[in-house]
């Protein structure tokens, strides 16, 4: 199921969470590979935004640990350990005192970065993100729903982390804005090569994105598998969402990533 | 934007906040709320700006020795007129004690010690709590001290001033050392109605001032504190240290005035302005005339 | 007008009275920050507080002024001045406004970006200060706002335990039964009132959120 992989960047090893009597996660034990785009897909309450939050510490575990880049996340300073990984959510929370170009550049300015070198990676991510280069001194206010999400994921990479985490952050788009921005990703994923934890209830975009998916139910990791392989999965739980969904699931798979 | 807000709002704060109460060009001359201190602190004020340069402000009606040794205390104002008396007992909160020059002596050390105020030179008059009751009843029941008064108090209404009703050297204190017992619950009136509501009949034993000055005109009689219950009340000047430092001329100016007024000058002084109806700076202007304490 | 002519011959000891009583709602204005404002960001944090503070705050706020001042005398230091007793007094009047709006400015902070940001890395200083405060300022203004409104009038009180201020005017005039005293107080301190209502609002405008 799950191919040895060579010091991989994010490891859950025997995982446990529980909040008084819910048990959200039990025994997960996962490897993200370096470069990697894992999907973590399931449904409502699955545990799959417990898990990526596991990894920049906004949830602790009840048991077992997770290691980043090889050192125990517990270990490592959080404030480190948070700014090292970019974080995006599916309401975005752009900072609304702040234009466009301060948003982004927050992490930057705290880690004191001079603002000339800020400004110029301000621009540079604009660019990549595919947002006009005059929209750095508008609010948040001003934009429209895929404007503040890009500037969003502007804002998770301004660092240049390794490591990218990202929850459901298309959601809440319409179907032709989620297109354009899952297929600016791609793109991105091609050129940037961040190690990407993404959160999704929607199979079509995890074939989509996904170099592997990881199928969870009630707290459980029940099977990682490429797109390829999931769609053609015997596993009872894959078949399910793969039902669920329909047609046209299969060429979804195949204009994915790998 | 950011930083705009706090700033501007830690400056007003600041702003309001150096509004503090000290006022080095002039002199601030305190009385309390009755026509006898308002006359001591016209007089104060009018000696000081007519021997010195400074510039005088009147912060008059002060309403009570309390007030008046806060307003002192925090320096809103720089003098006031005080009785020894007063200031032994409801401030210094201690037991009365006879003669005068100890009680002068005694309010004078305490109050330099632990006020950083002190007294200037007594203005001449002793202005003791006067007993008054009519002077036909008087003369009818052959009644000239307290202790003769003692036996009819239970057939007498009684009226005092407020702060007499509580201060610890007052009503509690005389009805105990003379064994008075009066039918009700004595009525608290305002100080300047008390004579006439003694002349009217509504009451018939009233707590007033020995200086006041309807009791010749009204016909009234002071009862004598033949037990010495009460402490003496001279009229002093109370001034800030830190003014008597800064204007040194201020001391001389109110040693001029030691012992100048007598107890009939300050009930004359008193009658003008109460029963006369006159202005108290008019009042006061002729009497330094009078004796030729003013320029 | 006789009011206005009291008033400029009287105009030293009008200035006197109206420094005293912007003295005695500047201090207590600012204690009140220092210690509400705080105090508000930690319940804000930690909402298990909010009920305890909110409740102690309103509980002060039910005692009536001049028993406040009454309650204060016998306490050594502070009862031995009545500035120091009115400060304090009126600093307890204008704590539960501040803390109130601090709190509910804070916890209005959008969520979202509370999560963003500390999924970021900002330290809960950080937060504090670049996120959640800008955010609430308009708000907590308006707490402080109300709170010189009320200092304000409540300082005309404090006159008649001897702190100063407007209200000897107005105590005086009662005494005097002359109406042009009284008014001589009262309309300056409703002025004032009237200016750090529309003042500060004019502030809070200013830096609300977009």
């Amino acid at each position: 199921m799950q191919p040895q992989i060579a010091a991989p960047a994010i490891e859950f090893r025997d995982v446990s969470y529980r909040v008084g009597t819910t048990q959200v996660l039990a025994g997960l034990n996962l490897r993200v590979a370096r470069g990697e785009t894992l999907v973590l897909l399931g449904r409502s309450g699955s545990g799959k935004t417990t898990t990526l939050k596991l990894v920049n510490r906004l949830v602790l575990p009840t048991a077992g640990e997770i290691l980043v880049n090889g050192a125990s996340n517990e270990r490592t300073d959080v404030i480190r350990l948070r700014r090292g990984i970019g974080y995006v959510i599916q309401e975005v929370g752009l900072f609304p005192h702040f234009t466009v170009a301060r948003n982004i550049g927050l992490v930057p300015k705290i880690e004191g970065w001079c603002a000339d070198r800020t400004l110029s990676r301000v621009e540079e991510l604009l660019q990549l993100v595919g947002l006009p280069a005059e929209i750095a001194s508008r609010y948040p206010h001003q934009l429209s729903g895929g404007q503040r999400q890009r500037v969003g994921v502007a804002r998770a990479l301004a660092a240049n982390p390794e490591i990218l985490l990202m929850d459901e952050p298309f959601g809440a788009l319409d179907p032709l804005t989620r297109d354009d921005l899952q297929r600016e990703f791609l793109l991105l994923q091609q050129r940037l090569n961040k190690t990407v934890v993404f959160v999704t209830h929607d199979l079509r975009e995890a074939l989509r994105l996904g170099s592997r998916i990881a199928l969870m139910e009630a707290g459980k990791l029940v099977t990682v598998l490429s797109p390829q392989e999931f769609v053609k999965s015997t596993d009872p739980w894959a078949a399910a969402y793969v039902r669920a969904f329909g047609d046209g699931v299969e060429s979804a798979a195949n204009r994915g990533a790998s | 934007m950011n930083r705009r807000g706090p700033s501007l709002i830690v400056l007003l704060a600041v702003g309001l906040v150096s509004c503090s109460p000290s006022h080095p060009d002039r002199i601030v001359v305190g009385s309390k709320n009755f026509t006898e201190s308002f006359i001591l602190g016209e007089l104060i004020a009018q000696q000081i700006e007519a021997h010195t340069s400074l510039k005088v402000e009147r912060r008059f009606y002060l309403a009570g020795t309390y007030i008046s040794q806060q307003a002192i205390l925090a320096g809103r104002i720089d003098i006031y007129p005080e009785y020894t008396g007063t200031a032994l007992t409801a401030i210094l909160k201690e037991g009365a004690h006879g003669d005068s020059a100890a009680v002068h002596q005694r309010v004078k050390s305490e109050y330099e010690r632990r006020f950083g105020l002190t007294l200037g030179p007594a203005l001449g008059f002793n202005d003791t709590f006067a007993m008054e009751i009519r002077g036909e009843d008087a003369r009818r029941l052959n009644v000239r001290t307290l202790t003769q008064a003692a036996q009819f108090s239970p057939l007498w209404r009684a009226g005092f001033g407020y702060e007499f009703m509580e201060r610890p050297d007052g009503y509690r204190g005389l009805v105990a050392t003379y064994g008075l017992h009066f039918a009700e619950q004595p009525r608290i009136m305002d100080l300047g109605l008390l004579a006439r509501a003694l002349k009217n009949r509504q009451i018939d034993f009233a707590g007033g001032n020995a200086t006041d000055g309807l009791i010749p005109a009204l016909d009234l009689v002071v009862l004598q504190d033949d037990r010495h219950y009460f402490p003496p009340y001279e009229a002093v000047p109370v001034i800030r240290e830190q003014t008597v430092r800064e204007h040194p001329e201020i001391a001389r100016v109110l040693g001029d005035l030691a012992n100048e007024i007598s107890d009939e000058e300050m009930q004359r002084m008193n009658y003008a302005v109460d029963g006369q109806h006159r202005d108290t700076q008019d009042v006061v202007r002729e009497f330094l005339r009078a004796k030729k304490l003013a320029p | 007008m006789n009011v206005l002519q009291f008033i400029v011959q009287n105009r030293a000891q009008f200035f006197d009275l109206t420094g005293e009583h912007l003295w005695l709602v500047g201090w207590s204005t600012l204690l009140a920050m220092v210690v509400g404002i705080p105090l508000g960001i930690l319940i804000a944090h930690r909402p298990r507080l909010s009920n305890p503070v909110l409740g102690s705050a309103n509980i002060v706020q039910a005692i009536p002024g001049l028993a406040l001042f009454g309650f204060l005398l016998p306490v050594p230091w502070l009862g031995a001045r009545s500035d120091r007793m009115a400060i304090l007094a009126l600093t307890l009047y204008a704590l539960l406004p501040i803390i109130r709006n601090t709190y509910t400015g804070i916890r209005g902070v959008d969520p979202a970006a509370l999560e963003a940001g500390r999924g970021m890395g900002l330290t809960d200083l950080q937060l504090l200060f670049q996120v959640e405060l800008p955010l609430a300022v308009s708000v907590i203004l308006s707490g402080v706002r109300i709170a010189i409104v009320i200092s304000v009038g409540l300082a005309t009180i404090a006159a008649a335990i001897g702190a100063g201020g407007l209200g000897e005017f107005i105590f005086r005039g009662l005494a005097m039964v002359d109406n042009r005293v009284i008014l001589a107080g009262a309309i300056p301190a409703a002025i004032l009132a009237l200016l750090a209502d529309f003042g500060v609002g004019w502030l809070e405008r200013r830096l609300r959120p977009r």
